[in-house]
């Protein structure tokens, strides 16, 4: 097990090396000058070639990349070049409010999506199964910017009860972590229903209903957790991507997280910032892989690390 | 009995100190954050509305876009290249640091001097620094004469920062937390999501109305103006085109709008042998219905142009577009004729070779209000007249780049400009003068007029404000003969207030957000 977590944990260094590097290469081959987007519409060519030298800019990219991974090393993510912060203080005050709202929503995906799916599983073809999959189709289906336009205006415009966007409160949240969880609650009680209805079909239930277990029992203890393994990989999947930063639900709700903050680096050609973020971004990822991983074994003692 | 007394005695007591510490907050909403407080790094609209509360320059423009003392008294030219400002006795800054001359030398010094210099130097021209002459009084000093400077000092970019701030904090600290002797105090940012300053009791022109100023990034345009309908804001800036004349007839929102100081144009590549015929632009000038675009495009967020220079800008004039090239499409094909074009069955402009009349057209895209879809309008319009145009649409850092490159290797762009500080010159010069060449500089539609950059040079030398206005309608007369562009539309700016929102008036400058007068019940 620890030697299963120290290779896992080895193995991140080779991918942040290559993230790093793909990200050096991207920025310099897009067109558009950071140095002539810091100075603006007005300024002249010397200031811009000054400015291009003050950046290290004007080293190859060899070197910069080197220099940079040096940085790393050191803790150091350099300094955003639009505003001249350092890029571990703006990780540090974007990331909590992501960190918020993913959480949000991947309690509420736990604690609607998993029972929903078991719930239509449970009554296959039954109206209420077939209510659960129309709905997650239609959660699916429908983009966040207009849930979360359409939620302002019944629940913050009509109905009062929730502020149209912004930070502060509880209250400030619900509105986000409901439009950000919809399509992962879809998501995952479409998921949960599939694997729960292959188990349910598996000889061991038909042997457990024969001994004269109970339904809720045989479907809670028995069932869930021999289909929970597939589940817990997309959930992981999910919350993944709700780390990385949900720009549109962002967006839509003046939530000052790391989708905007992503979207803010690109057009500004802020390749120091953008480096930082993806850096920290897959790190992200790879610890939520290597949780899913090791909740595997929790979930089923008969998977073993080795 | 009594304790029944003291219980009401205190309810009134609470109720009471609710009212006394009511606090009278002003939300704005727009749709971007700041990149930085100072004004070293950042000139744009969102940093300077909130950055101007709290840095006072010596002078500014007003509403009318008349002179107005700040931390000056009074200012007078000792020579064409020195303006001496005698400055206010009476100021401190938030700091608690006496104002002073050093502090307005220490901050225009700062901007000159730094490395990288502050991305308003190359907005100040020929003016290269401040000298101190006593405790207050300073001189601002150009390399050359230079008759804009008076309005260069307006900028809200110079407003004087205070030197013990900027040496205890350090740079990086005081541009997310500036300290100057302006109406309002900075109180804290939270990125992306809000900026708070509250009054300063201790303002020379006495104690703001408002007790804070809360600035909000609202992102999404629709959310923006929903959260003026909940309360959750006081005033929308930037506010979406097409809700304004809702808004307007509602009686609970005022919409308070001033032309501005931009203008959005059709420019011309002059070095494109096409383009560079003056019958191909006169035509596409007749082409063109800028009214219609006016009206039906810009839903009231913007105003017919009638200069290359906005109406409010000092030095402006009338270039009679209208009269001279009206909306008229048979006169726009035969001068297509006259410049050696023929009619083909199926609508196409070809010249003698055969070849079809396209052009291509580098249009900005997402930058300015309704830009693309200004740019498809247009392509239909020379489309009527036989043009075919193509669209390279890109993100604007690669239009930009393209735009400032050497060679351009379009025909047509398009771009707002803003004559930032509000004098003529300042878009003349760099735009007209015939030396003033991408990427040095920015005429980039490759004009050249012996006449106008001669009357340019003249009038940035002046000082005699009347002689200048005079040059630069000779240069308007003339830009509209020689037609290098063709002003579109005229910025207009624009916010959305709750009705019960009293003292704010919209100023022709987009950068200048006076909250000063302003007062909610």
């Amino acid at each position: 097990m620890l030697n299963y977590l120290l290779r896992r944990i080895l193995l991140t260094i080779p991918l942040a090396l290559g993230v790093v590097f793909i990200v050096t290469i991207s920025f310099d081959l897009i067109p558009g000058d950071p140095a002539a987007l810091i100075l603006g519409e007005f300024a002249t060519p010397a200031a811009v070639a000054e400015l291009r030298t003050s950046l290290g800019l004007d080293r190859p990219l060899l070197v910069r990349y080197v220099a940079y991974v040096g940085d790393i090393l050191q803790g150091d993510l350099g300094r955003s070049i639009r505003d001249r912060r350092a890029v571990t203080a703006i990780l540090g005050e974007t990331f909590p409010y992501t960190i918020q709202l993913a959480l949000a929503a991947i309690i509420l995906v736990l604690a609607v999506g998993i029972p929903l799916g078991v719930l239509a599983a449970s009554r296959p073809g039954s109206w209420i199964d077939n209510v659960i999959r129309v709905a997650s189709l239609a959660g699916l289906s429908m983009p966040v910017f207009w849930t979360g336009l359409v939620f302002i205006v019944i629940f913050s415009v009509n109905l009062r009860w929730f502020p149209v966007s912004g930070t502060g409160t509880w209250r400030h949240l619900v509105l986000p972590a409901v439009t950000l969880a919809l399509p992962s609650i879809a998501v995952v009680a479409r998921m949960t229903r599939a694997t729960v209805l292959d188990v349910l079909r598996e000889d061991f239930i038909r042997t457990a209903r024969a001994k004269g277990i109970g339904e809720s029992s045989l479907l809670y203890k028995h069932t869930l957790r021999n289909a929970l393994i597939p589940v817990v990989t997309v959930l992981g999947l999910q919350l993944g991507q709700m780390l990385g930063g949900a720009v549109l639900t962002e967006t839509v709700f003046a939530w000052p997280g790391v989708g905007r903050l992503t979207v803010f680096a690109i057009f500004n050609r802020d390749f120091v910032l953008m480096q930082g973020l993806v850096l920290v971004l897959a790190m992200v990822y790879v610890v939520v892989n290597l949780l899913v991983d090791l909740s595997y074994g929790l979930i089923d003692p008969r998977v073993a690390y080795s | 009995m009594t304790s029944r007394v003291f219980a009401v005695f205190l309810f009134v007591a609470v109720l009471s100190t609710g009212i006394v510490y009511a606090q009278k907050t002003l939300t704005i909403v727009r749709p971007t954050d700041p990149v930085s407080l100072d004004p070293q790094l950042e000139t744009t609209a969102p940093g300077s509305w909130v950055f101007s509360q709290i840095l006072e320059p010596l002078i500014t423009v007003n509403q009318d876009m008349e002179i107005e003392a700040r931390l000056a008294t009074s200012w007078e030219f000792i020579d064409p290249t020195r303006l001496r400002f005698t400055l206010r006795q009476d100021v401190t800054f938030h700091d608690g640091t006496p104002f002073n001359a050093e502090a307005v030398a220490f901050t225009w010094n700062r901007a000159f001097n730094n490395d990288p210099p502050g991305r308003w130097k190359a907005l100040a021209g020929p003016v290269s620094g401040v000298e101190v002459v006593d405790e207050y009084t300073v001189d601002i000093v150009a390399s050359q004469p230079y008759g804009p400077m008076l309005l260069t000092v307006t900028m809200p970019y110079t407003g004087v920062v205070s030197p013990t701030a900027v040496e205890a904090m350090g740079d990086d600290a005081f541009s997310r937390a500036p300290v100057g002797t302006g109406p309002f105090k900075f109180v804290e940012w939270r990125a992306n999501d809000r900026i708070v300053i509250e009054a300063n009791d201790d303002y020379w022109r006495g104690r703001p109305a408002l007790d804070r100023v809360v600035f909000r990034t609202v992102p999404e345009e629709g959310a923006r103006m929903l959260s003026l309908r909940t309360g959750e804001a006081d005033m929308v800036l930037m506010p979406t085109p097409s809700d304004l004349p809702a808004l307007e007839a509602d009686p609970d929102f005022i919409v308070e709008g001033a032309p501005g100081v931009g203008v959005f144009y059709l420019a011309f590549n002059l070095d494109r042998p096409v383009v560079n015929d003056v019958r191909v632009r006169q035509a596409i000038a007749h082409a063109i219905d800028r009214e219609l675009i006016a009206e039906a495009i810009l839903e009231g967020g913007g105003v017919l142009a009638t200069s290359v220079i906005g109406e409010p800008v000092f030095g402006y004039k009338d270039m009679e577009l209208l009269e001279r090239y009206p909306y008229d499409p048979e006169r726009a094909i035969e001068l297509l004729e006259e410049a050696g074009y023929t009619r083909g069955t199926d609508g196409l402009m070809r010249d003698a070779g055969g070849e079809i009349l396209r052009l291509d057209a580098l249009p900005s895209n997402g930058r300015s209000l309704k830009d693309r879809e200004i740019a498809e309008v247009l392509q239909e319009f020379l489309r009527q007249v036989g043009i075919e145009v193509e669209l390279h649409v890109f993100e604007w850092a690669t239009t930009f780049s393209l735009m400032r490159g050497e060679t351009l290797d379009y025909d047509l762009n398009s771009f707002t400009w803003f004559t930032t500080t509000a004098d003529a010159d300042y878009t003349m010069y760099s735009n007209y003068v015939s030396t003033e060449l991408p990427p040095a500089s920015w005429n980039r539609w490759r004009y050249a007029n012996a006449d106008v950059d001669e009357w340019l040079k003249a009038a940035r030398a002046s000082l005699d404000m009347d002689e200048r206005a005079e040059l630069y309608g000779k240069v308007q007369d003339q830009l509209a003969i020689d037609l290098p562009a063709i002003p579109l539309y005229g910025s207009y700016e624009v916010a959305v207030l709750s009705a019960d929102v009293t003292g704010f008036v919209a100023h022709p400058i987009q950068y200048i957000l006076d909250l000063f007068p302003v007062d909610k019940p």
